[in-house]
């Protein structure tokens, strides 16, 4: 008995160690802001995680190839910015033309790394860039808002007392577990990510698998956008523009390996969790701004240190 | 003779056990002259590597003593002590850094030696390399990288390296150097094994060899005695200048039975006429590698590409894989023209398999058994709605596989990486059988792994080849060809030079 609970553990030592950082994360601040866990408080964690979630889920297929996605956050920014500057000419057409146009861009992440075989480190870096470039072009840098109530209902809308984006996030991430760990899709995203040559000789279109997965994380990039310019009513180039960071590191504090094959969406939601949740209790806590960056820092990295599950993971890069 | 002289090195009751439960070693006693090739034979899983590691200062002994010319002296506890009692290691994998010159890999942990001020002296590098190199008879150019040398010459150098590390760090110039070879020959061609026997006969006169290998007749060939390990334990040691020993003799005492049993089976698989051709290459050529290639193979047939290291026969089955491309020539399978350019995956919907003995090729080492069983096999776990997975179905498939192929583990879903080099083998070996593909490519299916997994996986491809299987062999061992091919086609600079049948193959490789 004594013996399989420790073997248990050992096997599970990652997600046993998120989730105690979960729970240590919420204790520590309920303990210090009573404010944290009111209702109130638990719609600002909600309203913080649940497009953050869209977004990762869709990075953790990219990363479980062993890959990089550092378009993301310039492809939601793309969505949630087009929806509200051109809301007034296409009504709430912009909602498909957004995701078409992140899509569209996620498939090109996809040809160049996979047909072209550009390292997604750099394919996606410039691709953001680009895109970050169109953004200031049609929003020349300024404020839009939206008043458009049909649209904002899409994520403030509230159902049994939670805001509809949660819904939304929790559907996607839902969809996003079944499809890692459920299907021939999934199955074939943990091959690529874990031994490239043997998932090619297992009969793994690579080419056409690797491409179809940045281009679902343009898709999720896009719903994000859509939800967020949703949930915020407005915004500038500046939305969204130290993402990155918390991205990566909710992914990795979830157990996903940088280099592929590990972890998978099912695991991101607790990284998620930690890392957003993190931030917005110190930010309800009012602190200064210069040493929320420092603890955020500090935090990211301890987490990405307890949660990496060095049985299966042998070299760190 | 040998025998009136002191060791040089001697091991007596050597005991290793790992996690506390697998005993590696137990009780061993060997020791070793000056100026003789010591051979170690023995399964995967006998205890070869773990003794070899425990000689050069890799691995603690549990229990035991060495003994250094007869006085008693401690283990080394690191390789570099080991160096300075003049023992080195050449390990049997990823030994060479291929990224770096031929002198900076052989310099390499021995920098100190040659600094002054922090600074290298890359002059008296280049020089030291240079010496040992002309003195051990190979031919290289210190100042090219490791990796554009052909693969036998860069086992000498690791051999070299060795040599070198010795006499850097022995300060004693006396001492015989031992050099401990850990199953040097596995990535090497037959003539170039023959290239590094003479090249250590020549060497025995100066350094002392422990070689350690599982293919039997090329240990007979050229060592001066050998121990024979099962399950750690010596089981018996042979002087073989004084006793005359056949290759069966020696299998008997490694598996602790006779092969005998397999061999006749194999007499009784009747080779029937083959009829219809599933494979028709036509003046297939790609430059630098093959030339001309043409040649039919029929459905159920099994046909060998027999040739040595760089004869094109690996670039012709990786060409048929679709993982290298040609330049001209045509290939027709099932009557379609197979499209240049096309990859492995396209070349598998057609119903071409390609299994390497690699298994870095074939698996998934932090997958399931049954997990590596399927993803070859999807269509067939696939339940609910055409999308989900049916994990039961794939345990159920893993468990039958199991157990026709003998794999050793404690459950399908135990991760691959926890396996013996064997069993892993058989996994690979295993998806291809779920798999059925009309033609199955066979690169090297048995390297590196010892001689009971080896028959596991013989019969294995023989049960496949009975069910009508084709297939296409190219392998460093000519045995294999004996074995599983009904046609072997003989190639020589690219081109094919002759077709002979498995007993015309057995008789050429008897008289050369």
């Amino acid at each position: 008995m004594k013996v399989t609970f420790v073997a248990w553990f050992r096997k599970n030592v990652s997600v046993v160690s998120s989730l105690a950082a979960t729970v240590l994360i919420i204790l520590v601040f309920q303990a210090m802001n009573p404010a944290f866990l009111s209702y109130n408080g638990l719609r600002a964690l909600i309203y913080a995680m649940s497009y953050f979630l869209i977004v990762a889920c869709g990075l953790t297929f990219v990363i479980m190839m062993g890959s990089f996605d550092f378009s993301v956050v310039s492809l939601l920014k793309l969505s949630a910015l087009f929806c509200v500057v051109f809301m007034d000419r296409y009504g709430l057409l912009v909602i498909p033309l957004a995701i078409s146009l992140t899509t569209a861009f996620g498939f090109l992440n996809g040809l160049l790394v996979a047909k072209f075989h550009v390292p997604s480190f750099m394919a996606t870096l410039g691709v953001s860039i680009v895109v970050e470039g169109i953004v200031l072009y049609f929003s020349k840098g300024k404020l839009f808002l939206t008043y458009n109530e049909a649209f904002r209902a899409l994520a403030i809308k509230e159902i049994f007392g939670l805001p509809a984006i949660f819904y939304w996030a929790m559907g996607i991430w839902v969809l996003s577990v079944f499809l890692a760990l459920y299907t021939p899709f999934g199955r074939k995203t943990y091959a690529v990510g874990s031994n490239l040559v043997a998932a090619e000789l297992s009969g793994v279109n690579i080419v056409f698998h690797r491409t179809l997965v940045f281009t679902l994380s343009g898709l999720y990039a896009g719903v994000a956008g859509v939800l967020y310019m949703a949930q915020l009513g407005g915004g500038s180039v500046q939305l969204g523009s130290d993402l990155s960071v918390p991205l990566f590191a909710s992914i990795v504090a979830g157990g996903t390996a940088l280099t592929g094959g590990v972890g998978g969406p099912h695991r991101t939601l607790l990284g998620v969790i930690i890392i957003t949740w993190t931030q917005t209790g110190l930010q309800m806590m009012a602190i200064g701004r210069d040493i929320q960056m420092v603890i955020f820092g500090i935090v990211a990295i301890i987490l990405a240190a307890a949660t990496v599950d060095r049985k299966k993971i042998r070299m760190v890069k | 003779m040998a025998s009136e002289k002191i060791p040089l090195l001697e091991l007596k009751g050597v005991n290793k056990t790992f996690n506390g439960v697998v005993r590696a070693l137990i009780d061993v006693n060997i020791c070793l002259y000056p100026g003789e090739i010591l051979g170690i034979v023995g399964e995967n899983g006998a205890g070869k590597s773990t003794l070899m590691k425990i000689l050069a200062g890799v691995l603690p002994p549990d229990s035991g003593e060495m003994y250094f010319f007869g006085t008693k002296v401690p283990f080394p506890r690191n390789p570099r002590e080991a160096a300075s009692r003049g023992i080195a290691l050449v390990p049997q994998e990823k030994g060479v850094i291929p990224h770096l010159k031929v002198y900076q890999f052989l310099m390499l942990g021995n920098e100190d030696c040659f600094s002054s001020f922090g600074r290298l002296k890359i002059g008296e590098m280049r020089k030291t390399a240079e010496k040992i190199l002309s003195e051990l008879n190979i031919e290289c150019d210190t100042n090219t990288y490791m990796y554009e040398l052909p693969l036998p010459v860069q086992k000498l150098v690791e051999i070299a390296k060795a040599i070198l590390t010795i006499r850097v760090r022995c300060k004693d110039t006396r001492i015989t150097p031992v050099v401990i070879l850990d199953e040097p020959t596995a990535p090497l061609a037959v003539e170039h094994r023959k290239h590094l026997f003479e090249f250590m006969t020549k060497a025995k006169e100066h350094t002392s060899f422990v070689f350690v290998s599982h293919i039997i007749p090329e240990i007979l060939g050229f060592a001066d005695r050998i121990y024979v390990l099962r399950d750690g334990r010596v089981v018996v040691s042979h002087n073989l200048r004084e006793e005359k020993l056949s290759e069966e003799d020696i299998f008997r005492e490694i598996v602790g039975r006779s092969s005998s049993e397999f061999l006749k089976r194999r007499e009784s698989v009747t080779r029937e006429t083959p009829w219809r051709v599933l494979l028709s290459v036509r003046n297939l050529s790609k430059r630098g590698s093959y030339y001309n290639v043409s040649f039919d193979l029929h459905e159920g047939e099994c046909l060998g590409l027999f040739g040595t290291a760089g004869s094109g026969k690996a670039e012709i089955i990786k060409t048929l894989a679709g993982i290298m491309d040609f330049d001209e020539g045509e290939i027709v399978f099932d009557g379609r023209p197979l499209k240049k350019g096309e990859p492995p995956y396209a070349r598998l919907k057609r119903g071409i398999g390609y299994f390497s003995g690699e298994t870095g090729k074939e698996l998934f080492l932090n997958w399931s058994i049954a997990r590596n069983l399927s993803i070859l096999n999807l269509e067939k776990v696939i339940g609910l709605g055409g999308v989900i997975l049916n994990s039961k179905k794939e345990e159920e498939i893993a468990e039958k596989v199991m157990k026709t192929l003998k794999i050793k583990a404690p459950s399908p879903r135990a991760e691959c990486y926890s396996l013996s080099g064997g069993n892993k083998q058989k996994v690979s070996v295993g998806k291809w059988m779920e798999r059925k593909p009309r033609l199955l490519l066979l690169e090297d299916p048995t390297i590196g792994i010892d001689v009971g997994a080896r028959e596991d996986i013989y019969e294995a491809l023989l049960e496949m080849k009975k069910n009508g299987i084709s297939m296409v062999l190219v392998s460093d061992d000519p045995k294999e060809y004996v074995l599983l091919c009904d046609r072997i086609l003989y190639i020589k600079g690219g081109r094919i030079e002759k077709t002979v049948t498995p007993e015309e193959l057995e008789k050429i490789l008897r008289e050369e």
